[in-house]
């Protein structure tokens, strides 16, 4: 929200893809938060999951066996 | 000689109605109330009728507040809410722009979906161009204000560039939310229905 934070956004293939991601976050206790993607980005599925750049080896972890991220870019 | 109105043990909107009433009649209304919404509520209706007031607090959680009519207030003090326009208002469309937020899901027909849609609609509204003035949220709608809601941060951040978020009263009882939430003003009825009606626009997303 504020300009001058940086962040992490993760993009999924599918919505469906991006609510099971929201629910494994949730469940890991890893703070995150559903924006629609960036314009800049702008790709087919229009939410994705924002999180802090500190946080981005956890969010592999907590995703990697269960979904596809298809990719991962920072803000 | 002030007016004694008990409200304790009233659920919301009655210390409300009461102390209307009791304004409408007296010029000194002193209210007796045990409830954190309703103390809020009735500090509401004080100051938006131009009245001034005084809260103290007794032993055992119950709030006094004595309420006394503003010189501004002309011998009554006008505890009907203001007409939009006076008479000759230009543009007839004027008014503020409300966004009316009635559940914790965009849209019918998938719940999973409506709820991801509303929280990318809440984060998107802060960098709007034209935000709305006001938001009021109602029913599972008050949820997004919860502390654990994960849109919280995005109504803090609304309410910081000056919109003014409602959350229904009556619905934060309900939901079990008192001292819950992160962001907004818990209001009742009579702003809710006030605000709508004087609206010059509402967005129902």
């Amino acid at each position: 929200m504020s300009g001058d934070k940086t962040y992490c956004v993760a993009l999924f293939d599918s919505v469906s893809h991006v609510m099971k991601a929201e629910k494994l976050l949730k469940e890991a206790d890893i703070p995150y938060k559903i924006i629609p993607v960036p314009r800049s980005i702008s790709a087919d599925c229009g939410v994705c999951v924002r999180f802090l750049p500190e946080q981005k080896e956890t969010v592999m972890e907590a995703l990697r066996l269960h979904i596809h991220v298809r990719e991962i870019r920072e803000l | 000689m002030s007016e004694l109105v008990n409200a304790k043990g009233c659920a919301c909107p009655e210390p409300v109605i009461l102390t209307k009433k009791a304004l409408d009649a007296h010029d000194e209304v002193t209210v007796l109330v045990d409830d954190a919404v309703a103390l809020e509520n009735v500090k509401r209706l004080a100051s938006v009728s131009g009245c001034t007031f005084e809260v103290t607090e007794d032993m055992g959680g119950v709030f006094r507040i004595d309420i006394k009519k503003g010189q501004t207030a002309r011998g009554a003090c006008d505890t009907s809410p203001e007409p939009p326009h006076p008479e000759g208002a230009p543009q007839a469309a004027a008014g503020p722009t409300v966004f009316v937020i009635s559940s914790n899901v965009m849209g019918q027909g998938n719940d999973d979906l409506g709820a991801l849609l509303m929280k990318a609609f809440i984060h998107t509204a802060v960098d709007l161009e034209h935000r709305p003035d006001m938001m009021i949220f109602y029913n599972t709608g008050v949820l997004l204000a919860a502390n654990d809601s994960g849109t919280v941060d995005d109504l803090k951040a609304l309410e910081e560039k000056g919109v003014r978020i409602l959350l229904c009263g009556t619905c934060i009882n309900f939901f079990e939310l008192g001292g819950k939430t992160g962001a907004g003003t818990v209001s009742n009825m009579y702003d809710i229905a006030g605000a709508l009606s004087t609206a010059g626009r509402i967005v129902k997303p």
